[in-house]
């Protein structure tokens, strides 16, 4: 977002609504995080102020939204810009959702203590996925904000990490389950959480692959990681497109 | 020039008219020749200058002269002195960039865009940043905390916030305080602290007021419910003498409590012991001998097993030296952690203490018992205070859960350290090492 324009007015209008969707981006990384938090001690205070702020990034959205709506149509964007209008209108979406799992965390850790705790099911494995997938949210917004296409692509990479835990999570509560019937209900809670996590990494995928999209126009999604990086070298190699 | 218009005149015809006209045209000649020379030496000092750019050094052509070659040394020494400037400028902005990211504070510069214009190595390390990325971005971009962007929003920058680093997890927190200052025109300063230590220290203190609440209120609790007995039920002599007995023992407990929490509190706020004053270590083990024996005796008779620990002590020959510092601490720490070792090692066991010279020249004080040993969990947290591995044993057997605190602030004030080594089951070996300059020979 250095690049100027004629309209110095367009520049501005552009970073504004940058800010804006980073500002809604620090609402929702603290989300996050506040949930993990709240998993890792059995904090009902702390999923509270999680389910707290969801009215907030709801009310971001919109607003980021609205002036989107009114940049396009003022300014009738082309090229770069209107792919990171676009891309801007994606990335608050999958905000938006990351933070309603960011809240189905918060209510599950929240009828777990009510209901007794899940002192002796194996939580740490699931506290080291989710300490990954908000590293991935942080980085994915650190990579919006810098453009920084080669962090993008590392995180695409890492999502398939996460993926490949939950797997494993998942395996392993269908072990407690089997072994002592008793462990079902919190065993599926711990799923339910589990899938919320897995879901999270793969918001902060989405955004990185919005992040390649910007600077090179290329859609990355549904596209395997091979070529994606041979595009990289190639594009090092001749400065890359914008 | 004129002379040579004048030759040419008479070269060409003898009349003075012609003579003169002659000499003009001769003159415009030589005008003419002399203004190429110049021009040529002008474009010479131009080509020099062109070459100066790229290679600063290159002394000036020899073939310029008059004042042309003046004009060239006058320009080469104004050069040069406008570099030495500079060079000490430069070296002057390094010099104080270099200052800046020693600081272990963070430090941000914004411009009134609110895009970073320079920030120092620990700015990049509180807050993930990147020193040479990240200059011209704009700052709430890359610091996405909402309580920092609601406080750099409402533009009132007269307190500073606390927030959580971007790169704390729960495994490794980062507790930053952030403040703001403006400056200049428009510009702000955005300066990071590390709280994570004051905020854990809070915490401590914190703690150790409740834990204190809690270990007076239990005794306190009992004894209260045994004056309530006493007033109000009618009891035998003998359940009498037995409730008394009782509330001594609580009593006592409160008594050894307080008497710990002094005796730290007195180590915390008294100036340094004095290095001059020297106490012969035998005067300090014959005291802890007598201790340990009547501590393993008491143990014996209280739960009535026929043998008390075996303890070992080293003969007084092997006692041959003085240790600087104050008597009082010196005995109260090593007898701590005697009593330690007798608490915890089951009756019939093994305690020896011993006195061995270290590689460095000091000496260290020992105590090795056969107890059942520590975790290794447990073992940075022993010195804490009220840290108990097994918080029903240690109270039951007396223990005040301060004693380790006590021996490692006695120790640190003696310059000596304390090294615990120990496995399960594998008993447990407790060193207070003193260096070379606290220990003398006799």
């Amino acid at each position: 977002m250095s690049e100027k324009h004629l309209s110095s007015q367009f520049d501005s209008d552009l970073n504004s609504v940058s800010s804006q969707l980073m500002e809604m981006g620090g609402l929702v990384e603290t989300q996050i995080q506040r949930a993990m938090q709240a998993l890792a001690i059995f904090s009902v205070t702390l999923a509270d102020e999680v389910i707290q702020v969801e009215d907030r990034v709801d009310g971001m959205e919109v607003a980021i939204d609205r002036a989107l709506t009114s940049t396009v149509a003022r300014r009738q964007p082309a090229a770069r810009d209107l792919r990171l209008l676009l891309a801007v209108s994606k990335i608050t979406t999958n905000l938006e959702r990351a933070g309603d799992e960011a809240q189905k965390i918060a209510r599950k850790v929240k009828s777990i203590v009510e209901n007794g705790e899940a002192r002796d099911m194996p939580i740490g494995d699931l506290r080291l996925s989710a300490d990954l997938a908000s590293s991935l949210v942080r980085r994915s917004l650190d990579a919006f904000a810098r453009l920084d296409v080669a962090a993008a692509i590392s995180i695409v990479k890492e999502d398939d990490l996460i993926d490949r835990e939950f797997k494993g999570f998942t395996r392993k509560l269908i072990t407690y389950m089997v072994e002592d019937p008793r462990t079902i209900s919190e065993s599926l809670d711990l799923l339910f959480i589990a899938k919320a996590v897995e879901r999270i990494g793969d918001h902060a995928k989405n955004i990185a692959e919005y992040v390649i999209y910007i600077t090179w126009g290329m859609d990355v999604r549904h596209r395997p990681l091979a070529e994606v990086e041979a595009a990289l070298r190639e594009n090092q190699a001749d400065d890359g497109p914008s | 020039m004129l002379v040579a218009g004048f030759c040419g005149g008479l070269f060409w015809d003898a009349t003075p008219a012609a003579i003169s006209l002659g000499a003009l045209g001769g003159g415009a000649l030589g005008l003419t020749l002399w203004l190429f020379w110049d021009d040529w030496r002008a474009s010479l000092l131009i080509d020099w200058l062109r070459r100066l750019q790229n290679a600063p050094d290159t002394p000036p052509p020899s073939r310029l002269s008059g004042v042309w070659r003046m004009t060239a040394e006058r320009l080469l020494r104004l050069l040069r002195q406008q570099r030495q400037q500079e060079k000490r400028f430069s070296r002057r902005l390094d010099d104080i960039r270099d200052a800046l990211h020693a600081s272990p504070n963070g430090v941000i510069m914004l411009n009134g865009a609110g895009r970073i214009r320079w920030l120092n190595h620990s700015a990049c390390r509180h807050f993930g940043l990147d020193e040479t990325r990240d200059i011209a971005q704009t700052v709430t971009h890359l610091l996405r905390d909402p309580v920092f962007i609601a406080y750099y929003a409402r533009r009132d920058f007269s307190r500073g916030i606390t927030v959580d680093s971007p790169l704390a997890t729960p495994g490794r927190p980062l507790r930053l305080t952030v403040r703001i200052y403006p400056y200049g025109k428009k510009s702000l300063l955005i300066l990071s602290q590390d709280a994570t230590a004051i905020e854990r220290n809070e915490i401590m203190r914190r703690d150790f007021v409740a834990n204190v609440s809690h270990e007076l209120r239990t005794p306190l609790t009992v004894l209260s419910g045994f004056i309530e007995t006493l007033q109000t039920l009618p009891i035998d002599e003998d359940e009498r003498r037995d409730c008394l007995a009782r509330m001594a023992r609580h009593a006592g407990r409160m008594q050894n409590l307080i008497g710990d929490l002094l005796a730290l509190s007195r180590l915390e706020a008294s100036p340094p012991p004095d290095s001059g004053e020297w106490t012969p270590v035998r005067t300090l083990f014959s005291a802890c001998a007598a201790e340990a024996r009547a501590l393993s005796a008491v143990a014996a008779k209280v739960s009535g097993a026929a043998q008390p620990h075996e303890i070992v002590f080293p003969s007084e020959a092997e006692l041959d030296a003085e240790i600087a510092g104050s008597a009082d601490e010196l005995q109260s720490a090593f007898i701590n952690l005697i009593s330690n070792a007798v608490r915890y090692t089951p009756l019939g066991g093994r305690i020896e203490i011993r006195w061995t010279p270290t590689l460095e020249g000091g000496a260290a004080f020992v105590v090795q018992d056969s107890g059942p040993g520590i975790a290794p969990e447990h073992i940075p947290r022993l010195t804490e205070r009220f840290y108990r591995v097994d918080s029903g044993r240690s109270s039951e057997s007396g223990g005040t859960g301060l004693g380790l605190s006590i021996v490692k602030h006695a120790l640190q004030r003696h310059d000596a350290r304390l090294e615990i080594d120990s496995a399960p089951g594998a008993g447990a070996r407790f060193a207070a090492i003193f260096p070379a300059k606290r220990i003398r020979p006799i």
